[in-house]
């Protein structure tokens, strides 16, 4: 699992996150949200140990698979030896990926669906392959935990779909705990179990995500009205998505 | 039926890829040995190459034989320390050079960047004129390149963590404050004994080697060099940027500066020996990405066997072309610029078009 | 004013003659001191085609230009004209046996220049030169300096056995001792005389092959032909420069040495560490003919090192000559020896110096070494 306990971060005068508390056990996927400037980035590096704590603690594996928003890309790496840089962990300072190794990455890059770019270079991949590589190198670290930086942010719709189907497929067998960070409360109610609100006034809030995801505390949170709407989805069934009511134009 | 068939492909491509590596591994391979046993071969004392092959063959098998002929220590004595070492250097500075680039993530750093060379130079330089010679003046030369490395490390050394910029930027420092000592030094070393040492020496040339030297330097060449190699998947690691190197769970700056330790052992080896060559750490890894790409697990390995090869062919030219000897750093310039050039002007090219 | 009794009385004989004869003392007195004054100035124009000035022969002189040190010392019968010379000069004093011959040479400045002939204005202007020897040939930044600094400067040239007699000459002059020259440049004009005729006879393939070793314990160099003045009088002496084909002072190594396999080699006065030791304990010039047959030897040290130009120099060709051509040169070189050091320095030289000199200790066991043994 993954979390923090009583955790306070301060840049100088300014604090950024105070008293802090959550975890994440293994089966569970929680989303956090909130505006820029809010913690949200701080919290998440708090998580993956990138941020030291002025109080509390951390609690997480050693290894944790992180997927950044964007992966290193001026070295011309093969999609595949991205992955296989994930076992590094399992090899210590000298060792050398083996066979065993770089099956673990393939089926990494099957499960991210990402299997018939492996030989291709990672810079010659779009957004989208690229995102989808750096997950199957999350994968193959073997870690239960996967944090996940803004996964959605720089994708056109087709691959937010598929990353959103990605992160559910993943959230299915119960047996990682997943974290990303998000800006649309969407992606929180399609593939995540909790959530986490960085409100405004230093009082987050943690909870399940239909409890969270209301149009009240949404308001709260970006400060502008939310409305829950209905809508069919893809196969027929009904689907309950919010969105802020300045969305789309007056009708008529 | 569209994605099986992609999967299927996939495998293929694999074995397309390995099979191009083997094969540029081969010929590298190949260039190498062939470059070493020509070089044995070759000289401006005329040894018939039946003759010289001979020779290798009777040293390689029976090392400890008395030499008695001028052809027989010829080509033992004279060429084959001077070609090994030669070899060894090429190898340890483009092992380095790779490794470096690696590491700063900037294809156009080179070992110089850590002011190891000069600061080796200065050990030497100091060594000499206070009339330091053999071993301890290796041990000098050696250490005093350890020295700028260290020094490197406590100034760009900010909260305990040292960025990349600042590195370069010690690095920049400490390399123009030894090369002014050692200009110093130059200007009032007594002319007739240390000035010609220092200067031939700061030149760069394996003229002076002899089986003693070569054997001297040999272990920090191979040594560091053997660590290097062994570094080279955790090179992949290092060169991502911090956040993601250190989610993978390397230990950034303390696994950055033994790699900057084991390039001051090795360049501090090669300077001790045979004066400052430049050239050979830039040029030879770009040219070993072109042919086996960026994959550390395979450019450390083809920047050792071009190094080593280049290496060879450079210093043979330079003691054969002419009566005179060449010095080193004008064919490696002379070399070296042109490709490096054009190296530049690909990768751009490339950048720009992709 | 004219004498009383001259205006009132006309001309009187004896006013006149004693007006006259003062007018003419006058007269004569001012010849004399401006013939006088003229006397002393010396121009002449150095070897770069400059015009050099001197009020008076020349008092204070530092010579920047290596052998010329020990030149003026020479010229002058004494060191008191010297002020200051090239740290490289100064090595040579404290080796060698002019340091026994004038003690007072140790003390003489030797900062007034960098061993590379860039001058040090400070400390040379702090010696009050009025003559500065420097190289000309070699571009101005060596020179601008002293000019600059309102020094004056004489710029000699390299490479000639002619140029060195002009600019010894020149010298000589300047410190006004313009008779000084003569008995040197006689002498060495007698030396190369007998030397050449006695050459003329040798076939070419009674000539050995010898290198001249310019420098050994740091990189190996050795030079070309031209423009070389050890490759002058290795020639003039029958031999044939091994190293011919080369441009310059060049480095070599030692695979190229036994390439040319020389059959004598000579070592460099210059670096001190260096003896034949050097030739005979290398694996690789060990096996040349000139270590096999002993025909090794370092250039002697004397009032100043043999290898370049120098007031010694008709020494230098000698030992050379019964060196390379033992059959047919058999000068007397220690009686040789012995009177030059009284021309030159005006020296008793003793039987223990010329060992020191001629490396005894080291080589007297080199090949037809043995003629230059004591009697």
């Amino acid at each position: 699992m993954i979390g923090l306990e009583n955790a306070t971060v301060r840049f100088g005068p300014r604090t950024i996150i105070e008293g802090l508390s959550f975890s994440v056990p293994v089966g569970r996927t929680l989303a956090i949200l909130g505006p820029n400037g809010r913690g949200k980035t701080t919290t998440l590096k708090a998580m993956l140990g990138f941020q030291p704590l002025d109080a509390g603690r951390r609690v997480a594996p050693d290894i944790v698979g992180y997927v950044p928003q964007t992966g290193t890309s001026n070295q011309r790496y093969r999609a595949l030896d991205v992955v296989v840089m994930g076992r590094a962990a399992h090899l210590g300072i000298f060792g050398q990926p083996g066979a065993e190794d770089f099956q673990i990455a393939h089926s990494a890059l099957e499960r991210a669906g990402a299997a018939r770019f492996a030989d291709h270079y990672f810079d010659r991949l779009s957004g989208g392959e690229r995102q989808l590589v750096l997950l199957a190198g999350a994968i193959a670290t073997g870690s239960q935990v996967l944090v996940l930086d803004e996964p959605a942010a720089a994708l056109d719709l087709h691959n937010q779909e598929r990353l959103l189907t990605l992160l559910n497929t993943l959230r299915q067998p119960r047996d990682k705990a997943i974290v990303f960070t998000t800006h649309d409360p969407n992606h929180a109610l399609s593939s995540a179990d909790d959530a986490l609100l960085m409100m405004p006034g230093g009082q987050p809030l943690f909870g399940r995500v239909a409890e969270t995801i209301t149009p009240q505390h949404l308001e709260n949170l970006y400060g502008v009205p939310m409305r829950v709407v209905e809508l069919a989805g893809p196969s027929g069934e009904t689907h309950q998505a919010v969105l802020p009511a300045f969305a789309g134009i007056r009708a008529a | 039926m569209a994605a099986l068939a992609q999967d299927e492909a996939a495998p293929m491509v694999r074995r397309a890829h390995l099979a191009r590596q083997t094969l540029v591994f081969s010929g590298l391979l190949t260039l190498f040995a062939v470059a070493f046993v020509v070089s044995l071969c070759v000289g401006r004392f005329a040894v018939p190459p039946a003759r010289a092959l001979e020779l290798i063959w009777l040293g390689a098998t029976d090392p400890w034989r008395e030499l008695a002929t001028i052809d027989e220590r010829i080509v033992l004595l004279v060429r084959a320390p001077r070609v090994v070492l030669a070899a060894l250097a090429g190898a340890g500075l483009a092992l380095s050079g790779a490794a470096l680039q690696g590491v700063f993530r900037n294809p156009l750093v080179s070992p110089d960047i850590l002011g190891i060379s000069q600061g080796a130079a200065f050990g030497g330089a100091l060594g000499i004129m206070l009339g330091i010679w053999g071993f301890p003046l290796i041990s000098m030369v050696f250490l005093s390149g350890m020295a700028a490395v260290v020094l490197v490390g406590l100034i760009s050394r900010i909260n305990g963590r040292s960025e990349t910029i600042t590195v370069i930027l010690s690095g920049l420092v400490v390399s123009s404050m030894f090369s002014a000592v050692v200009s110093l030094l130059q200007f009032v070393a007594d002319p007739n004994t240390s000035l010609p040492a220092i200067v031939y020496w700061l030149m760069g040339s394996f003229a002076t080697a002899t089986w003693e030297r070569t054997l001297i330097a040999a272990p920090g060449l191979i040594i560091g060099g053997a660590f290097l190699w062994m570094l080279r998947f955790r090179l992949n690691i290092l060169s991502l940027d911090e956040a993601e190197a250190q989610s993978l769970g390397a230990k950034t700056n303390r696994e950055r500066w033994m790699v900057f330790g084991l390039i001051a052992v090795i360049v501090g080896s090669q300077v001790a020996v045979s004066g400052i060559i430049g050239w050979i750490g830039i040029v030879i890894p770009h040219a070993s990405r072109l042919l086996v790409g960026h994959d550390h697990r395979a450019l450390l390995p083809a920047s050792v066997v071009l190094g080593a090869g280049f290496m060879v062919i450079i210093d043979t030219l330079a003691r054969t072309a002419t009566a005179a000897e060449i010095p080193l750093g004008v064919i490696t310039a002379l070399v070296g610029a042109p490709i490096f050039a054009m190296l530049l002007r690909n990768h751009y090219r490339e950048r720009n078009g992709s | 004013m004219l004498p009383d009794d001259v205006t009132g009385r006309g001309f009187n004989m004896v006013s006149l003659t004693r007006f006259a004869s003062r007018g003419l003392l006058a007269a004569a007195l001012s010849g004399l001191l401006a013939h006088g004054a003229a006397a002393q100035e010396i121009t002449f124009k150095d070897q770069e085609n400059r015009e050099v000035k001197l009020a008076k022969a020349a008092e204070r002189i530092v010579s920047i230009v290596i052998p010329m040190a020990s030149t003026v010392i020479a010229l002058d019968g004494g060191t008191k004209k010297l002020v200051g010379m090239n740290p490289t000069a100064k090595s040579a004093v404290l080796e060698g046996i002019l340091s026994k011959i004038f003690p007072e040479t140790k003390d003489i400045p030797s900062d007034v220049t960098a061993p590379n002939f860039v001058p040090n204005i400070e400390a040379l202007t702090a010696t009050n030169p009025d003559l500065v020897i420097q190289w000309g040939g070699r571009g101005n930044d060596i020179v601008a300096p002293i000019t600059n600094a309102g020094l004056n400067a004489m710029l000699i040239l390299y490479g000639t056995e002619q140029l060195t007699r002009d600019y010894m000459t020149m010298t000589s002059k300047a410190i006004g001792k313009p008779e000084r020259i003569k008995e040197l440049v006689d002498w060495r004009d007698r030396v190369q005389k007998d030397i050449e005729a006695k050459a003329k006879a040798i076939p070419d393939d009674k000539k050995p092959s010898t290198l001249y070793i310019a420098r050994a314990l740091s990189e190996i160099a050795t030079t070309g032909t031209k423009g070389s003045y050890n490759a002058w009088y290795m020639e003039l002496v029958g031999g044939r420069n091994a190293s011919a084909e080369l441009n310059g002072t060049v480095t070599i190594n030692k695979e190229q040495i036994a390439q040319w396999d020389p059959e004598i080699i000579f070592l460099n006065a210059f670096e001190a560490k260096l003896d034949v030791n050097w030739v005979y304990n290398d694996p690789i010039l060990s096996l040349t003919k000139a270590a096999k047959n002993k025909r090794v030897y370092k250039m002697p040290l004397g009032g100043y090192r043999w290898d370049p130009p120098n007031q010694e120099s008709p020494l230098a060709w000698m030992w050379t000559a019964n060196l390379t051509q033992p059959d047919v040169f058999k000068y007397d070189l220690r009686a040789e020896m012995k009177t030059a050091y009284k021309t030159l320095y005006n020296y008793d030289i003793t039987d223990a110096d010329i060992d020191g000199i001629l490396w005894m200790k080291e080589q007297g066991g080199s090949a037809n070494y043995v003629q230059f043994k004591a009697k």
